[in-house]
């Protein structure tokens, strides 16, 4: 009961929450200069097609009307149109945002599978080289220019050692990808049975995934290291050595400890990779959202670039629901 | 010590004789740290070395950073051409120790503004948080508009600011500070709620001392070690920021040498074998950050004052005291 | 009346079996990085027997705490142990390698902590941590452990315990919660309980009940106690002898009786008359700052020279030794008072 007024409360201050990203990505993208009708016709357009194109978008309206416009068509599901794809931009980002997610959300798994264990290991170690190892690696893959180390795992994998197929796309060109259901490849293949778009995808997948794994441990290592160190020096932890449990024991229990300082950490990165990996899809030409949105910016191309602002942020916050829903599960504290 | 001389000395060079004293402690204890942790030392001497080559470079540079040779496009690195030349002709090494002008210029200026700013509104953020009336409003609406501001996703918002001050050097400082002004305002203003709540602090107030005085001489010199700390982290991620921006072209213009900029230009090239006019610039890139990862870690180390006296302790380099 | 008589009663077995606990010459020392050693304990000898509570006071900084973590085979950097046996039925604990001291630890040796609010796992039942410990020393399944606890629960009346084996600790008042961790420290029936200041925090009335159970469940089970506390008026109540703890050093030790009859060493005498209603036994052992004059102790005085209204020339130069005054009590003090007037 109480879990589901919460979950209400939140809701209720996710629609103004929005309506405020909006309304600031609204004014950021109309102060860019450049005019989108006459990208979009091309420079041997006449200046009166030019200016029948604007009025038919809308770009002649003072800014307060055009903001209501845009606001009325999003609430009927209306999230424009690109004029780089010609397509409306719900429907790119159908494609497009699935395949960020794929990568990032497979990133991550990556990244907590390695840094949460090196993380445990280097904190409850009684050796200070090991714990000073577990330092190093934080920083140094918080040094990493993602771009750069794809593009090294490229040269190396693909080039060199032709270990691995070529880094373009999600999926080999001469591959159909699978229907779509949940937008995933890995998945979708999954559920169709479509073997080939399986192994293919999967393929395409590993260096970047790679690519954000490895950094991504560095900012979830530290936090992890520095949240059990804390959790293993804390007073209940002496206590229940001054009881006899044995260590593994009493690492488990600090580890459960410190899950809600992990768990923000991860929640952050999250909600941050859905457009920080924007470079890394560049790389490997991903076509995915974050790239979609940049390609936007670039090119005065408005709509695209308000529809991700919206879905990242809407994905931001859903999943800060999440997280402050797994807070009340594991800390009896706050249930009160 | 007799009274009689003391009271010939005025008193603001006695104030400075003080400064000047525990300023000197305070170098020797660095010193003293930096040789006692040799690791923390090469964060130092990393960016201190970074810094001097890039200012340096007219002078070192066999060649100009902007000069291209078509007739040596994609050597590999020989004695005349030591990192070898990219896809123009123009030289690598040349072009890598020239970047960190501007890398370091762009990172740096926009850490510091944003960190003053950002630390000057989180400071009265916090103070004036759950005081009456108009100020308390404000500090919560502020609160509101850096919510939505961190919520845009951080690549795209800088892109757009870059798009929307035009692509310029200055334009991609206040990107840089712009992106980061949350950050220190959440910091100072959560210390600022810690500090505001101690003793000494509801003493000035009782004693009537202006709110700016409070904050200013109580209140941010005890909140600015997480980030002093912070900086230097901050200015590495600035780095970071800059190159991506200028690897999707929106930062740095082509021939200005730009580590980002130096990999998007031999992006193609990897892929066929030639990998030297990218993976030198990203070392450089990774080289440089590391170190300012390192002073970042250096200082919250000895931002800790149990860790500091320990090491002070065992120096002999404790001052008199009883 | 009749409860201080209670407390006089010789315990059960002196002397007649073997201590459960003796620390022989026992010094522990503090190295902090670059400054100089602090010695916490000196020399420490103490012997336990079974069944018998044995009541350590002293001031603050004393050493108690010190004493206890030793015990218990925490002691960790800075601390060192510098020599010294430490005898637990004979064998020497710190020859033991750290897995068999964490069975002792919880099993046959305890400590009951202060704040247990602070100690509690606060993401566990109560009852749960306290089948945990049953389930790790004893040979039983998930479900007796939890049994076991919660006839624990019981034994330390807890007020409805079976709603209190799935609280959390923060959802118990301080007394409940000092029932949990006296639960947790005598689950597993361990021939030795310390007590680590562990009623100090609590409110009057709550201490003098957690203080008969404790006594009640200690004699029930024979099980001997080491009670650390600053409070001299609750050691009297409680404990069967009294030992003194000053500036890591024993300076006295005593059956209760004959201890609160009149102290020898000056020391107890402060700490008495500091809860003495008599005005003339108050003023005659008050010590008047200005009256002490401060010269430097040397190395080999009596460490309570300074704080000392009997002192003499001889406390100066030579440090006294622990000695026996009579048959069963021990004294360090040149000049022990010998006889007390009202």
């Amino acid at each position: 009961m109480i879990v589901l007024r919460y979950i209400g409360s939140r809701l209720l201050f996710l629609v103004p929450q929005l309506i405020g990203i909006v309304l600031v990505g609204f004014v950021l993208i109309k102060a860019v200069p450049g005019d989108p009708a006459t990208l979009m016709l091309g420079p041997m357009a006449s200046a009166d097609s030019i200016a029948k194109l604007r009025g038919d978008l809308g770009l002649d309206q003072p800014m307060p009307t055009q903001f209501l416009i845009y606001l009325e068509k999003l609430i009927r599901g209306d999230f424009g149109t690109s004029w780089q794809t010609t397509q409306p931009v719900l429907s790119d980002l159908r494609t497009r945002f699935p395949a960020t997610l794929e990568l990032v959300t497979y990133g991550l798994l990556l990244a907590l599978l390695i840094a949460i264990p090196l993380g445990v290991f280097t904190a409850a170690t009684k050796r200070r080289a090991i714990r000073k190892l577990g330092g190093a690696y934080g920083l140094i893959a918080g040094a990493l220019p993602d771009f750069w180390l794809a593009l090294v795992l490229v040269f190396i994998f693909y080039s060199q050692l032709h270990w691995l197929a070529s880094p373009i796309g999600r999926i080999d060109l001469s591959v159909v990808p699978p229907d779509t259901i949940t937008g995933f490849y890995t998945i979708d293949s999954l559920l169709t049975g479509n073997w080939e778009a399986l192994v293919s995808s999967v393929q395409h997948l590993i260096l970047p995934v790679i690519t954000l794994g490895l950094i991504n441990a560095g900012p979830i290592l530290k936090m992890t290291q520095s949240t059990m160190e804390r959790m293993l020096g804390s007073d209940f932890s002496q206590y229940e050595r001054l009881c006899g449990l044995p260590r593994q024991l009493i690492v488990r229990h600090a580890f459960r400890n410190g899950l809600p300082s992990i768990i923000t950490i991860v929640s952050v990165l999250y909600g941050f990779l859905i457009g920080g990996a924007v470079l890394v899809e560049i790389v490997f030409s991903w076509g995915g959202a974050g790239q979609y949105a940049v390609q936007g910016v670039l090119n005065s191309d408005f709509n695209p670039v308000l529809g991700f602002v919206i879905f990242s942020a809407l994905f931001s916050l859903i999943v800060y629901l999440i997280v402050d829903l797994a807070y009340l599960a594991i800390d009896p504290r706050i249930r009160h | 010590m007799p009274v009689e001389s003391q009271s010939q000395i005025e008193p603001t060079r006695a104030m400075w004789l003080l400064v000047a004293r525990r300023a000197a402690y305070g170098l020797r204890y660095f010193f003293h740290f930096l040789r006692v942790y040799p690791g923390y030392a090469a964060g130092y001497i990393i960016v201190l070395t970074v810094a001097l080559v890039s200012m340096a470079a007219p002078a070192i540079a066999p060649f100009s950073p902007i000069s291209a040779d078509a007739t040596v496009y994609l050597q590999p690195p020989t004695w005349s051409h030591l990192l070898g030349t990219d896809s123009t002709g123009m030289d690598v090494f040349s072009r890598l120790i020239f970047a960190p002008r501007i890398d370091l210029a762009i990172a740096v200026l926009g850490t510091l503004v944003s960190s003053v700013i950002g630390t000057a509104v989180g400071a009265w953020v916090g103070y004036f948080q759950s005081a009456a009336g108009f100020k308390s409003f404000l500090s919560n609406a502020v609160m509101r508009a850096a919510d939505v501001l961190q919520a845009f996703p951080v690549f795209v918002f800088a892109i757009a600011l870059v798009a929307v001050f035009g692509q310029s050097l200055n334009s991609l400082v206040l990107a840089i500070a712009f992106v980061n002004i949350p950050i220190y305002l959440r910091l100072m203003r959560s210390q600022v709620l810690r500090i505001r709540d101690l003793r000494y602090v509801e003493a000035a107030y009782i004693f009537g001392v202006p709110d700016w005085l409070i904050i200013g001489k109580h209140i941010v010199p005890n909140g600015i070690a997480p980030v002093l700390a912070q900086l230097s982290v901050n200015i590495g991620w600035s780095i970071l920021l800059t190159a991506g921006l200028s690897f999707v072209g929106a930062g740095v213009r082509a021939p200005t040498p730009e580590w980002g900029s130096m990999i998007a230009m031999g992006f193609p090239n990897v892929m066929t074998g030639q990998w030297w006019p990218s993976v030198y610039p990203g070392l450089a890139l990774a080289i440089t950050v590391f170190g300012f990862g390192l002073i970042g870690a250096s200082i919250e180390f000895l931002a800790d004052p149990r860790r500091r006296r320990t090491l002070a302790a065992g120096t002999g380099l404790v001052p008199n005291r009883a | 009346m009749a409860l201080i008589r209670q407390a006089r009663d010789e315990p059960l077995s002196v002397g007649s079996k073997k201590p459960v606990l003796e620390t022989d010459n026992l010094t522990v020392s503090y190295r902090p990085y670059g400054l100089p050693p602090v010695e916490a304990l000196r020399k420490v000898n103490i012997k336990i027997a079974p069944g018998e509570i044995l009541g350590l006071v002293g001031e603050s900084g004393a050493g108690k705490t010190t004493l206890a973590k030793a015990i218990m085979g925490v002691i960790a950097k800075p601390g060192v142990v510098e020599s010294g046996r430490l005898l637990f039925n004979g064998t020497n604990l710190f020859q033991l390698s750290e897995e068999k001291l964490n069975q002792l630890r919880g099993a046959s040796i305890s400590i009951i902590v202060a704040n247990p609010r602070g100690e509690l796992n606060p993401l566990l039942m109560v009852g749960q941590q306290l089948a945990n410990i049953a389930r790790i020393h004893m040979r039983v399944s998930a479900r007796q452990a939890r049994q076991l606890a919660l006839d624990m629960l019981k034994a330390v009346k807890i007020p409805d315990p079976v709603r209190r084996f799935r609280a959390y600790p923060h959802e118990l008042s301080g007394g409940m919660a000092q029932r949990v961790v006296i639960a947790a420290g005598l689950i597993c029936s361990p021939q030795l309980v310390i007590s680590d200041d562990a009623t100090s925090g609590l409110d009057v009335t709550v201490q003098a009940q957690i203080l008969d159970l404790l006594k009640k469940l200690a004699r029930e089970r024979q099980t001997s106690m080491l009670y650390i506390t600053r409070d001299i008026g609750v050691a009297a109540n409680f404990c069967d002898r009294i030992a003194v703890l000053y500036k890591g050093e024993i300076v006295e030790e005593a059956p209760t009786g004959a201890f609160f009859e009149g102290p020898s060493h000056p020391y107890g005498n402060l700490l008495l008359a500091a809860f003495s209603h008599n005005s003339v036994l108050r003023k005659r052992w008050s010590t008047e700052l200005e009256q002490l004059q401060k010269r430097e102790t040397p190395a080999l005085a009596c460490l309570f020279v300074d704080r000392c209204p009997l002192r003499q020339g001889r406390c100066w130069q030579e440090h006294p030794e622990l000695r026996d005054l009579t048959p069963g009590r021990l004294i360090r003090c040149h000049y022990p008072v010998l006889r007390h007037r009202p």
